[in-house]
């Protein structure tokens, strides 16, 4: 019988394209997949590139790797470009990906988890505005217990790579017109109570997870 | 297996009537069991009756169910019990006493004469299940025109009567008299020696579950609900319109894997059917509405049956139907048209693209029914986690428990072939089971002989009023004046309804006190009810062959229900045309002779062994003949199958089986050489290593199998690390301490497989690769295994399977056939490249081994079988089947029966099932003392014969042949009497009995012109 | 009846209206309502995204505050319900170890499942003076109150029907829409503006195409990203109420057009051309 789609390289030509541009499969172990599934309890393993996540997700367009790919990557291990994604920053917790995967993945977590683990990495975060957000909303946790957005904002504008961005893209006047807007509507308050049971969860925090901070 | 009972009952109950009940019931009857067809519903048919066409002859899905819903309903072993459920079931195997509910009709189902007046005048509009409650029906109805029993109904839960004590109408109206409102549920006593369950599926989406906003938006329907929209019986007379506003839609999407291959929602399997489903609609809505766009939305497309993937290729190119491979969240609504929104994130634009669809379809999975989960939790039957019935790899229609046996969409989603087949395996399990009890409880038709008739023509005329069906547009006592006049004509009489039971009676008196040697009744169509009156012919011992039927009700008072005058003229006139032929019908007899009741089974595979243990089991010798010189065929390759089965050990019990059996002589080396005869009487030679041997035999299975295909493709042959599933799963057990010290495999599926040239998908290699992959994981979990695919097609159950292997860490690509994986020796390295269409990446793998899954190909003596038999092929040399669809397991020719990879690849349970299924079919013949041939045969004229060889090229049956004198010659027993080569003979040397020239011809003068009388 | 109340850090700040709403609409229909004592931050987002632990302890001790006081919690905020019920759910698997007792035994309701019950939909038609016919509204849930099912416990997450039920039982036009529980991405929007905008744009946008006349919720974080990020589209502004308001409206205890001040899309006029007001 004969067969028209023969492939050339089976006679051993070389391939098309150079053996550089190639990614390598199985050159990695499957220690990082291992590690994500155990410690965030998600089955990527199960996922069957259907997509599902990618077109239920709200801001995939603003992702470098697509949702359905996160899961590609880590069963590949691919654990730098993972922690340097802009996508584990950009993703919304939306759990649109995780309500309609049909193969039980908790894409939503999994991103989180990697989110967790870039935050103590010493990979540098592609969004970092983002990074920064939520660190400093947790350093205004730690110190009162609540958070208040006056508080916030005030410490959150105060770091200096954020001022810089916000004042490049010109965004900074807007927004301290929007805060005026707020005050004056009397949506931000001054003073809010703060919780004295902050220092109890503090205490269990370091005694759970070792972190010092 | 042989029966380990005493004094079975030769009944067998059958639950659930639909297709794969249907067949079952059939299969049973024939050969000699008497049958309780058991339905739910108002009328046989399930789910295929509500389908419009099938994939992939886009036949008329009616036009070829109802001769089997006919031949169901009028055959005298089925009874069938509608609208009843088997509530429980006690007693043992071979003597079962089921309890039967039955629930009423309200309308007597002896009286009713179906002429629809009930639901013409009933007040009360309902929304019609038949017709997914797009449409409306009324609460006196018919749930289809073709409906088996073809008997009116009451809907309880709207009719006013019944409801609120109002109305009535129905029967102040009935001229039958049928209405009863009274009738209240009865509980039925069966005994019975086996039972099959057939009770199928029903979507498994409702709109409780909320998917994809069907029960939320209008224009969001169901693959079923849809298939009623292209119906011309359906809700929209056949236009393809849109539920919401009756507009034409301009863009249809189907979403595929609806509640299938979706674990989330606790359904993980795959339900079979609905790619190719959907495929289908795309194809029939572009030719409805050639403007229309039709976008499939799916993960992967599951053509693993013979000839799809060629209509899926034919849908693309052809149809113009796009294909999307991604899977969609959520459907959004425009709320300015009712139109909807899908979203799907767009590679190449980097972005969300909104398309905008007229129409959605859903295709939805499947699930059993609510109630054969409530049978089976009473009757103990044990069901897989999702409520199938799924069975055994080497008994497919078994139970857990003994008597009962599962056919059909129960047992796991499947299409209609696959469901025929399975039906006849069931019946011949359940003739097995029971066979020591076969014709003891059926009924024989007795005959009285026929008298002696004049020469001159005594011709009695009956008209029928049909109510007022003819009566009510036909001046009936107009037309029995004017037949009186006829010449020849003496008696004419009319009946209210001719075809009741009590008429028949008063006709078999009519002849016999007139002594009537013509009999012309003008009624209704001759397919439906020419059988009918010909038995009455029989019971009064005049030849069926001096019967006519005109047809005043279709052709008269049906179409011309406006213009009474004129259709009584026009009844006048084609009685005279009927009267005219009738004077001129001559008395024929079925010629009968004498069944060989020995079977005759070519070739030695499972398939094989599997045909000749059925005949076998059943008390009939077979003849089982081999080319090579061992049993087992293609499965002695294989070392286990997904779920975990032995083939080599079925291979083993078969073979001592079918060594030792009683019944079977088995012939080694040997080829069948010879063959002539026809249905229920061929002989033949077999050329053994002794020397030939000549044999007789009633029917043949052909069971010749196929081969594994032989890449040239990847370096293959050319480098010993490159090696096939089969080569790769043996060496794997045979050298655990090769599998373990595997680093990394690729495998590339569809090798030789849905290429130009073989287009066929084998269907088995994807369940291979995941088998395998599964299979060296558990051996060395550190392995790493690349699955390169062009799509994954686990259907059914085998799906958990391909779940399985992911989790094990296999790793699944997908390539496409433009950019196929290269394979190549890089300095001794053996490297494979490949484009992944997920990620759009490029990859590279250096793999220890690259193991292919090649296809299947027909074993090569096929080509052989197929010459001597004088069967089809197809363009890649499996048999063709006489029907793809409904008779899956016969040929056109009758009495030769077709199984295992010689129709096309596949598993080796589908091939016992199959191979049970046409053992069955032969058993149908070989059970049988005599057969008769019809006398309405094609016979040639030897002396106008001038061998032109056109008769033998056109007959669909291959039934003519030149004969030792140099002439065409017809055997009537195998002429199925079309007439296709009367037509078509130059020299007008054939004439087809009872349709003679001058038969014809005296009617046709007879319309036109009555001073011929 | 009673119940304990964990109104979050917004309901002190940027949604104080909504909590002077809450404790109005508690108080009229007579339900006791305590709040948890010293109750800290549910860590929202930030906790989740940055450490797993902190993520499970704010929420826990609500919760263990809560159960000394035998109470479920209703929580008005979808985050902090959210959160909640994620916490209470790690704990019971038993994949963290905490320092107090948290079993499991209360539940943490989101405020709008807990007035959807039918004797709370009875109990607030039976007070509605001033039924809000003609007022056509579409509800919009968000994600965090519905998703991941596994977590909130709504197995209609793609057509919810709480806020549905409380506004038709005030007597608004309710009409069904695709776009209840697409998420309008305030939690990205301060970070990320162009994303929020986005997101919110399309929600309103949407709405607006429906037929609505407004927007319900019951999230202060979507109130406050659909109402604020409204000022580039002047003509097609859209209030957005929280459910609460248009209850005291139903109740006739709104009727100072002040009480509207805190919003950014004027709903004054609106109200008023219906005689709501």
């Amino acid at each position: 019988m004969e067969h028209h789609h023969h492939p050339e390289a089976s006679a051993g030509q070389p391939a098309r394209q150079p053996a550089k541009e190639r990614k390598r499969i199985g050159d990695r172990g499957d220690f990082f997949l291992n590690r994500i599934q155990g410690e965030a309890g998600v089955n990527i393993s199960a996922c069957y590139q259907c997509e599902r996540c990618t077109n239920a997700c709200p801001v995939s367009h603003y992702m470098d790797i697509k949702p359905h790919q996160v899961m590609r990557y880590i069963q590949l291990g691919w654990r730098e470009e993972l922690l340097k994604s802009a996508t584990i920053w950009v993703c919304l917790s939306c759990e649109m990906c995780t309500t309609y995967c049909p193969n039980e993945v908790d894409v939503a977590e999994t991103i989180n988890h990697l989110r967790n683990i870039a935050a103590q990495s010493s990979v540098a975060p592609e969004y970092e505005s983002l990074a920064v957000f939520h660190q400093t909303f947790l350093d205004v946790l730690r110190t009162s217990g609540r958070v208040n957005e006056i508080r916030l904002m005030s410490a959150y504008y105060s770091k200096l790579n954020i001022l810089k961005e916000k004042m490049k893209d010109g965004s900074l006047k807007d927004e301290i017109l929007v805060g005026m807007s707020l005050l004056r509507k009397g949506r931000l308050k001054l003073l809010t109570p703060r919780s004295r049971a902050i220092k109890e969860l503090q205490k269990a925090h370091h005694r759970i997870s070792g972190e010092m901070d | 297996m042989e029966s380990n009972f005493k004094n079975p009952i030769g009944k067998v109950i059958v639950v659930g009537g639909g297709i794969a009940g249907i067949q079952c019931a059939i299969d049973l009857a024939d050969t000699g069991f008497f049958v309780y067809l058991v339905e739910q519903t108002h009328s046989l048919g399930g789910i295929m009756a509500g389908l419009d066409k099938t994939f992939p002859t886009n036949d008329c899905s009616t036009c070829m169910f109802s001769p089997k819903l006919v031949q169901a309903a009028g055959h005298v072993n089925i009874k069938i019990l509608p609208l009843s459920r088997m509530i429980d079931l006690n007693g043992s195997p071979g003597r079962f006493t089921a309890t039967i509910e039955k629930q009423p009709r309200y309308i007597n189902e002896e009286k009713c004469i179906a002429c629809g007046k009930c639901a013409e005048k009933c007040p009360q509009k309902v929304p019609d299940p038949f017709n997914g409650e797009l449409g409306t029906r009324k609460a006196a109805f018919l749930t289809f025109p073709q409906a088996v029993p073809l008997k009116y109904a009451l809907d309880a839960e709207h009719c006013l009567k019944l409801t609120r004590g109002k109305c009535g109408i129905c029967r102040k109206i009935c001229p039958a008299g049928a209405v009863d409102y009274d009738q209240k549920p009865e509980i039925l006593t069966l005994m019975a020696g086996a039972v099959v369950i057939s009770t199928g599926f029903e979507l498994a989406l409702t709109a409780t579950e909320g998917e994809f906003g069907y029960g939320r938006y209008r224009n969001v329907v169901t693959s079923l609900q849809f298939e009623r929209m292209l119906s011309a019986t359906g809700p929209y007379a056949g236009h393809l319109l849109r539920p919401s506003d009756g507009k034409v839609p301009e863009k249809i999407a189907w979403i595929q894997c609806v509640l299938s291959r979706d674990a989330a929602r606790n359904r993980p399997f795959c339900s079979s059917v609905c790619c190719m489903h959907a495929v289908k609609q795309a194809v029939l809505t572009r030719d409805h509405e050639p403007d229309t766009q039709a976008t499939i939305y799916f993960m992967d497309i599951r053509a693993h049956g013979k000839g799809f993937d060629d209509y899926v290729d034919r849908a693309r190119n052809r149809h113009g139907v796009q294909f999307r491979r991604s899977m969609i969240s959520q459907i959004y609504l425009n709320p300015e048209n009712e139109n909807l929104i899908i979203e799907t994130f767009d590679h190449h634009l980097n972005r969300k693209i909104e398309e905008e669809y007229e129409l959605v379809v859903l295709s939805s999975g499947f699930k059993p029914s609510q109630a054969f989960t409530e049978l089976a939790r009473q009757v103990g039957l044990t069901t897989n986690p999702y409520g199938y019935l799924s069975a055994d790899f080497d008994e497919p229609m078994t139970t857990s428990r003994p008597g009962i046996f599962a056919c059909g969409g129960i047992e796991t989603p499947k299409d209609i072939p696959e469901t025929i087949i399975q039906a006849g395996a069931a019946a011949a399990e359940a003739s097995i089971f029971i066979g020591s009890a076969r014709n003891t409880e059926i009924t024989v038709e007795k005959r009285p002989d026929e008298y002696p008739i004049d020469a001159e023509p005594r011709m009695g005329v009956l008209v029928c009023h049909c109510g007022t069906n003819i009566a009510g547009v036909v001046n009936i006592q107009k037309v029995l004046a004017d037949v009186k006049k006829l010449p020849n004509v003496v008696v004419a009489s009319d009946f209210m309804f001719t075809c009741s039971t009590e008429t028949q009676s008063k006709i078999v008196e009519l002849i016999k006190t007139h002594r009537l040697n013509r009999v012309v009744v003008a009624a209704c169509s001759p397919k439906t009810h020419e059988s009918l009156f010909q038995n009455t012919l029989k019971d009064a011992g005049l030849n069926p062959y001096l019967f006519e039927l005109t047809n005043i009700r279709n052709q008269c008072s049906w179409v011309h229900g406006n213009e009474p005058d004129k259709a009584t003229q026009k009844a006048m006139e084609l009685i005279h045309a009927g009267v005219g032929r009738a004077r001129r019908l001559e008395p024929l007899y079925d010629k009968s002779y004498r069944v060989v009741n020995e079977g005759l089974v070519i070739g030695g595979g499972i398939a094989g062994l599997s045909a000749a243990l059925t005949i076998a089991d059943q008390g009939f010798k077979v003849y089982l003949v081999e080319k090579n010189d061992s049993l087992g065929g293609f499965a002695r390759n294989l070392s286990l199958t997904l779920e975990g089965n032995s083939p080599a050990r079925s291979i083993r019990y078969l073979t001592e089986r079918v060594t030792h059996h009683a019944n079977i002589s088995v012939h080694l080396n040997s080829r069948l050489v010879s063959h002539s005869g026809h249905c229920g009487a061929f002989q033949g030679t077999i050329e053994t290593q002794d020397g030939p041997v000549s044999i007789q035999y009633g029917a043949v299975i052909v069971a010749t199998g196929g081969r594994p295909y032989e890449p040239v493709e990847y370096r293959y042959g050319k480098d010993d690390r490159i090696l096939t599933q089969v080569a790769f799963s043996k060496r794997m057990i045979d050298d655990p301490s090769w599998a373990k010290r595997l680093n990394r495999i690729v495998m590339i599926q569809c090798v030789g497989s849905r290429e130009p040239g073989f287009s066929y998908c084998s269907r088995v290699c994807c369940a291979a690769a995941v088998k395998n992959s599964i299979q060296l994981k558990k051996m060395n979990p550190e392995a790493k295994v690349v699955v390169l695919y062009r799509d994954v097609r686990t259907f059914g159950f085998k799906e958990l399977y391909y779940a399985e292997s992911r989790q094990q860490g296999a790793l699944f690509f997908r390539y496409h056939p433009d950019e196929k994986p290269q394979v190549f020796d890089a300095n001794g390295t053996l490297t494979v490249d490949f484009t992944d269409r997920s990620s759009h990446q490029d990859f590279r793998v250096e793999p220890d081994i690259v193991v292919l899954s090649a296809g299947i190909r027909p074993d090569e003596g096929t080509k052989q079988i197929a010459h001597l038999l004088k069967l089809p092929t197809t363009d890649e040399g499996f048999f063709l089947e006489a029907h793809v669809k409904l008779r899956p397991v016969e040929f056109a020719t009758s009495g030769i029966f077709l199984a295992g990879l010689a129709h096309s690849p596949r598993f080796i349970e589908e091939s016992i099932t199959m191979a049970k299924s046409a053992g069955q079919q032969a058993v149908k013949i070989l059970c049988k003392e005599i057969m008769t041939t019809s006398a309405a045969v094609a016979q040639v004229d030897a002396d106008k014969c001038a061998a032109c060889l056109i008769c033998v090229r056109i007959c669909p049956f291959s039934a003519p042949r030149i004969n030792p004198d140099g002439v065409s010659e017809i055997p009537p027993s195998a002429c199925m009497g079309c007439g296709i080569c009367v037509s078509e003979c130059p020299a007008g040397a054939i004439a087809l009995k009872h349709w003679t020239d001058d038969q014809l011809i005296a009617g046709i003068d007879a319309l036109f012109d009555e001073r011929k009388f | 009846m009673k119940l304990s109340f964990y109104p979050g850090c917004s309901l002190e700040g940027m949604a104080n209206d909504y909590a002077r709403s809450i404790s109005a609409v508690f108080t009229e229909l007579e339900i006791d309502l305590v709040e948890i004592a010293d109750w800290t931050c549910c860590g929202a987002t930030a906790a989740h995204s940055l450490s797993q632990s902190m993520s499970v302890l704010l929420p826990a001790r609500n919760l263990a505050a809560a159960e000394k006081m035998g109470r479920d919690i209703v929580s008005p905020c979808a985050m902090c319900f959210n959160r909640l019920r994620f916490s209470q759910q790690m704990i019971q698997k038993k994949l963290f170890d905490i320092p107090w007792s948290v079993t499991g035994d209360i539940q943490v309701h989101d405020m709008t499942r807990f007035f959807a019950e039918p004797r709370m939909i009875a109990s607030i038609k039976e007070r509605v003076v001033k039924p809000l016919v003609g007022l056509k509204v579409v509800c919009y849930y968000g994600c965090q109150m519905v998703r991941p099912p596994k977590i909130t416990g709504y197995t209609d997450y793609e057509n919810p029907q709480t806020l549905d039920r409380i506004a038709t039982a005030v007597g608004a036009e309710v009409i069904d829409w695709s776009y209840k529980s697409t998420c309008c991405g305030a939690s990205i929007g301060i970070a990320r503006r162009q994303i929020g905008e986005s997101l919110a744009g399309r929600i309103l946008e949407k709405a607006g195409q429906a037929g609505a006349q407004a927007i319900v919720v019951s999230c202060p974080l979507c109130q406050s990203n659909l109402d604020i990020l409204q000022k580039d589209r002047p003509e097609k502004r859209i209030p957005v109420f929280y459910f609460t308001e248009l209850l005291r409206l139903g109740f006739n205890k709104i009727t100072d057009p002040q009480w509207f001040k805190m919003h950014f899309t004027d709903p004054v006029p609106l109200l008023r051309a219906k005689h709501f007001l």
